[in-house]
């Protein structure tokens, strides 16, 4: 597996700078660049964190190249879907929007968003073979696009090398051991858990309510949210209600921090071990100068899979149809994409396109390899527009299997029922 | 010539009358109308569909949980939402540090509901948060307070007090001022102490400030929103879950569906002016001492 990775590495490189150095001619080519001078485009996006001073420099870094002037609002994610559903019917919507995959399947059905024809893509440049599926697919709804990944956020575990010397869990080489199983995971936690210090924590802040974690560990026991035909909810059916159990035991045996705690501010103080978590916390873990390591996420049930959450480009519907701002929006797309690597160095996140994968700055890094190196075991959300809605009706009901205040089978079987009884 | 006068006094209210029934009456009256209907933010399209939204309240237990969670947030804040000031306002009405210590008090008020939140959501974390740091050294082990069922609400009426208390001691002080001094000069005449004098003239003659203080409260308690969904976000589980954020939920994360939030907000409505018909009924005769 690691070899063919690496085979498929190289040859990406090499046709990845050779489209680097393609585009790079021609954003430099003085006629491209004054036939767009006069566009501008409205861009909306969630990054609020430090990727946002980021996305500021390459879209500084856009506009200087190529003449295209990008007015960006930058909206947290949730005000921003529900700007996106009132503004885009009223024709008010902006011309590029980013959202998360999970997001695509409701504003498809919805009619908010522009569907993407296929050859629109391969005129740009687009090709699946430069995609890994999970990013690929995320932009289908129904079989038709809907959007274009970006990058991929996903999960990592992340090992804290002071908790973890001190509960003699690290290797002669200095590196902390990496639990292999669900089994020696809990028995590593324990090792390690104290009055205030705790073995093993899924998810940023307010453990109990994490849904993507608990997303995650239900698709590594193959289970899911709907039954593959997307018309029935799948988490009252054994295999999600093990992974519910296993939810449930992590608090009640005090091996993970109570459900409310902040997980990054415990693994920073030194309080939280092992860490599973996404991958726009690394950086940060690096300004806070916390030693850590980050190993792939391990394989705690059947399958060694990852919950991935691709960021991706959409064209809000407009009131009236504007050739040359989507152009421009294109043109922004094509740029990011082929800059992309740039965008993963200070960014901290994985480009959907493989071509950057193999870029020397991003293989140098020991994180951004390990990201890397779960690309094969990447897996999103399912495509349904009920999606959100349901994932809003797990939030409350895991965080009461979380801290025992149900039944773990009782509760998914509630929780079921709820999201069975979502309109359609 | 007085019907003249009439219409010219319509003259000068009509704009503010114009923007009160744009920006206030016709929204209260689309949000009946949507309430009936299956109305969905972003959808053009949508159909009457009768009473189904408010019979499905009957149903939704989640909005169960949710009211009796306001009533007992209601209950049980208003006992110290309406002492704690007061006896705040008694003890600043007088003394030296009192301009100092009336600005510190007043203070929290000043900050938004997020700021509030987000601090006390970090001095409460259970784990790196100094609250349990001290509780531990002083008392005893700490807890999760905020994620154990039995004290998560309890937590949010604290923070709450802390926040409002402020605002509530300014209005006191206020009524303390109106009391004539003499009062308590003839009161201390007659050999009354500080604790007689606090219920036989304070507290009778502050009454109307202390209506006004309870009825506003009561209202603003059906409300509560913003506490709760910086702290809890409701929960653990369902434990905090209020009125108006299973609305927000209904109308803004679920599915955008404006028909059935529309319904819990009359619901809400209803009862928020029947506790306030009621309140006034009931405190009307003793109002004008």
């Amino acid at each position: 597996m690691s070899e063919r990775h690496a085979g498929v590495s190289r040859r990406t490189f090499v046709t990845g700078a050779a489209a680097a150095a393609g585009a790079t001619w021609l954003a430099r080519d003085p006629r491209r660049a004054a036939a767009q001078t006069k566009a501008t485009i409205t861009y909306w996006n969630g990054l609020t964190g430090a990727d946002g001073k980021v996305m500021d420099e390459l879209i500084d870094q856009f506009t200087k190249e190529t003449g295209i002037k990008i007015e960006q609002q930058r909206i947290p994610w949730a005000d921003l879907y529900a700007k996106l559903q009132v503004s885009v019917p009223a024709g008010e919507g902006p011309d590029l929007a980013l959202i998360h995959t999970v997001e695509v399947p409701h504003f498809a059905s919805d009619g908010v968003l522009e569907v993407i024809d296929e050859s629109a893509m391969s005129s740009r440049g687009f090709r699946a073979a430069d995609y890994l599926p999970a990013t690929w697919q995320g932009g289908i709804f129904e079989g038709k696009r809907y959007s274009v990944a970006l990058d991929v956020p996903q999960h990592v575990l992340y090992l804290n090398v002071k908790v973890m010397k001190e509960a003699g869990l690290v290797g002669a080489d200095g590196r902390p051991k990496v639990p292999a199983s669900r089994e020696e995971l809990v028995q590593m936690a324990k090792q390690m858990a104290k009055s205030d210090t705790f073995g093993f924590g899924i998810g940023t802040v307010a453990p109990g309510r994490y849904t993507w974690g608990f997303h995650n560990l239900l698709w590594q026991n193959g289970a899911n949210v709907f039954t593959a035909d997307l018309k029935r909810s799948a988490l009252a059916e054994p295999a999600a209600v093990e992974v519910a159990d296993f939810w449930a035991s992590l608090f009640g045996q005090k091996i993970a921090p109570p459900s409310n705690a902040s997980c990054r501010d415990a693994f920073i103080a030194g309080k939280l071990g092992m860490w599973i978590a996404g991958s726009w916390n690394f950086t940060g873990l690096r300004e806070a100068k916390v030693d850590f390591t980050a190993a792939p996420l391990p394989r705690l049930f059947k399958q060694p899979v990852v919950w991935s959450m691709p960021h991706q480009f959409t064209f809000p519907k407009p009131k009236g149809a504007d050739a040359t701002k989507r152009d421009a929006a294109w043109t922004h797309i094509r740029w990011m994409t082929d800059h992309v690597a740039d965008w993963t160095l200070k960014a901290g996140q994985i480009s959907a396109s493989r071509k950057a994968h193999a870029d020397p700055r991003i293989t140098a890094d020991p994180v951004l390899r390990v990201l890397m190196s779960q690309g094969a075991s990447w897996q999103v959300g399912q495509p349904t527009p009920r999606w959100v809605a349901a994932e809003n009706l797990t939030r409350p009901v895991i965080e009461s299997i979380y801290i025992g205040q149900k039944p773990a089978r009782a509760a998914m079987e509630d929780l079921a029922r709820q999201i069975n009884a979502l309109p359609v | 010539m007085a019907r003249r006068r009439g219409l010219t006094a319509y003259g000068f209210l009509a704009p503010g009358l114009l923007l009160f029934a744009a920006f206030r009456v016709y929204p209260l009256l689309d949000g009946l109308r949507l309430s009936f209907t299956n109305a969905r933010l972003g959808r053009p399209a949508q159909a009457f569909v009768g009473l189904a939204n408010y019979e499905r309240l009957l149903e939704d237990t989640r909005f169960h949980v949710s009211l009796w969670n306001t009533l007992f947030y209601t209950v049980a804040s208003t006992l110290p939402i309406l002492a704690i000031p007061l006896l705040l306002a008694v003890a600043l009405n007088r003394g030296s540090m009192r301009t100092v210590l009336r600005g510190a008090f007043f203070f929290p008020f000043t900050l938004s509901v997020v700021t509030v939140g987000l601090t006390w959501l970090w001095l409460l974390d259970p784990v790196v948060g100094p609250f349990n740091y001290y509780f531990g050294w002083l008392v005893g082990p700490g807890r999760s307070w905020l994620s154990e069922p039995g004290t998560a609400m309890w937590v949010i009426i604290a923070t709450t007090v802390w926040w409002v208390a402020g605002y509530y001691l300014v209005i006191y002080l206020a009524g303390l001022q109106d009391i004539p001094r003499d009062l308590y000069e003839s009161a201390a005449l007659d050999g009354a102490g500080a604790i007689r004098s606090f219920w036989a003239i304070t507290l009778p003659l502050l009454r109307p400030v202390l209506l006004f203080v309870f009825v506003t409260h009561i209202i603003g308690s059906f409300q509560i929103f913003g506490q709760v969904f910086i702290l809890t976000q409701g929960g653990p589980g369902d434990s905090t879950r209020t009125v108006v954020q299973h609305l927000y939920e209904t109308a803004f994360q679920n599915f955008f569906a404006f028909g059935a939030a529309s319904a819990m907000a009359w619901v809400l409505f209803a009862i928020i002016l029947a506790f306030s018909l009621l309140q006034f009924r009931l405190l009307r005769g003793h109002t004008e001492l």
